[in-house]
């Protein structure tokens, strides 16, 4: 079947757009929770596919 | 410059830090150990799990009007790390904690979404920065007791008119050692006017996973002017899409469209379709196709304009929409 690869920036967002945890606008200094945050993440894959070690 | 002997033995000795780290270590896991800190400790577990403050007797009797529990509470963790620190003036009291100027917090406690905290607000600090523009509603709840310093603080009730705008309602109150605060975060914030001296408290909050997102609305019209994931794994998740996306991860696109058909945030689903129809055509088309179709999902509206749309630009697509009609007849 040939069917067109769809660019992701032709894709829309939502009406009304979702930013990540703990972003906000107004940064006047009052905190009143727990939302700034780390996250570390961790990606693992291998660097030498398993046929280049034969 | 000055450096302190203590100090400047430390460059080429660290054994003394250490040490003071571990006297404090063990005078904290000493703490934790006390049959009072344990007995608050399963009920901060249990809080977390979904049990009524009420059902958490050790937790619900520090966050009493009633009683001084709360404040004997951080009396003696305050008394018995302050000792700590006088036996090892250069350790580091081992919990975390976050400092910028205005706001200080100490982790006591945490479970699951579930967290005890102290906090400390400088009322000068507080003046000098500008005034807040915008209020902020998230998904959880707040019980929160004064324990030291009072303020005048506004309490805001939000009731939502519409998708971007809310009516606000504000009632000042003063804060003073002993007042109990209790928030619903989607409904109720709290704001600081003033602050005499320094304003202590004991805050308890729980965070409520899937619970819709963070909304900011504007102080002056209650229009909405900012919104956020409601909880951090929504975030994780997308950033964890966009990476695999960018990857090019084709042998990802069956789970992207599972997360897309899921009960995640709508938010995070939208992405998810996003991802999946930019990795593989197929799989992303008839997970739009799916979303677009289920009643009642909120989603149901823009999955379809955006079928319609991409049936437009990309004819050759209504193979795969022929399919899925095939795919979906009963007989």
């Amino acid at each position: 079947m040939n069917l067109p690869s769809i660019d992701l920036s032709t894709l829309p967002g939502l009406d009304t757009v979702t930013g990540l945890f703990g972003s906000l606008l107004d940064t006047s200094g009052q905190i009143y929770s727990d939302d700034s945050i780390v996250v570390l993440m961790v990606y693992v894959y291998e660097i030498i596919p398993p046929s280049g070690l034969l | 410059m000055i450096i302190h002997p203590d100090l400047r033995a430390l460059r080429s000795d660290d054994a003394p830090q250490r040490h003071a780290q571990q006297t404090l270590h063990r005078a904290m896991a000493a703490w934790r150990a006390r049959p009072d800190v344990e007995e608050l400790t399963r009920d901060m577990a249990r809080f977390a799990e979904g049990e009524t403050l009420a059902g958490c007797p050790a937790l619900a009797a520090l966050f009493s009007a009633s009683n001084s529990a709360g404040q004997r509470f951080v009396s003696g963790l305050i008394g018995h790390s302050a000792r700590a620190l006088g036996d090892a003036p250069l350790g580091h009291v081992p919990m975390r904690h976050f400092v910028d100027g205005c706001t200080s917090t100490l982790l006591l406690s945490r479970s699951g979404q579930v967290t005890l905290s102290l906090v400390a607000l400088d009322g000068g600090e507080l003046m000098s920065r500008p005034a807040p523009r915008s209020v902020s509603l998230g998904p959880h709840e707040t019980w929160e007791l004064i324990l030291a310093g009072s303020a005048r603080a506004e309490l805001i009730t939000c009731e939502p008119t519409g998708p971007r705008s809310a009516k606000l309602s504000r009632q000042a109150q003063a804060l003073a050692p002993g007042t109990l605060l209790k928030r619903d975060g989607q409904r109720d914030a709290r704001l600081l006017r003033s602050v005499a001296g320094t304003l202590v408290s004991l805050r308890l909050q729980r965070r409520r996973a899937d619970a819709g997102p963070t909304r900011e609305y504007n102080l002056a019209d209650g229009a909405l002017v900012h919104q956020a994931a409601g909880n951090p794994r929504d975030s994780r998740l997308e950033l964890a899409l966009a990476l695999l996306g960018r990857m090019g991860r084709k042998d990802a696109a069956p789970l992207i469209a599972a997360l897309a058909q899921s009960d995640a945030s709508a938010a995070l689903r939208w992405q998810a379709l996003r991802e999946c129809l930019a990795l593989d055509t197929a799989t992303g088309f008839a997970a739009l196709g799916a979303v677009a179709a289920a009643a009642g999902d909120a989603l149901a509206g823009p999955a379809g304009a955006l079928r319609a749309q991409l049936l437009e630009a990309h004819p050759q697509l209504q193979i795969l929409d022929r399919t899925q009609e095939f795919s979906s007849c009963p007989t």
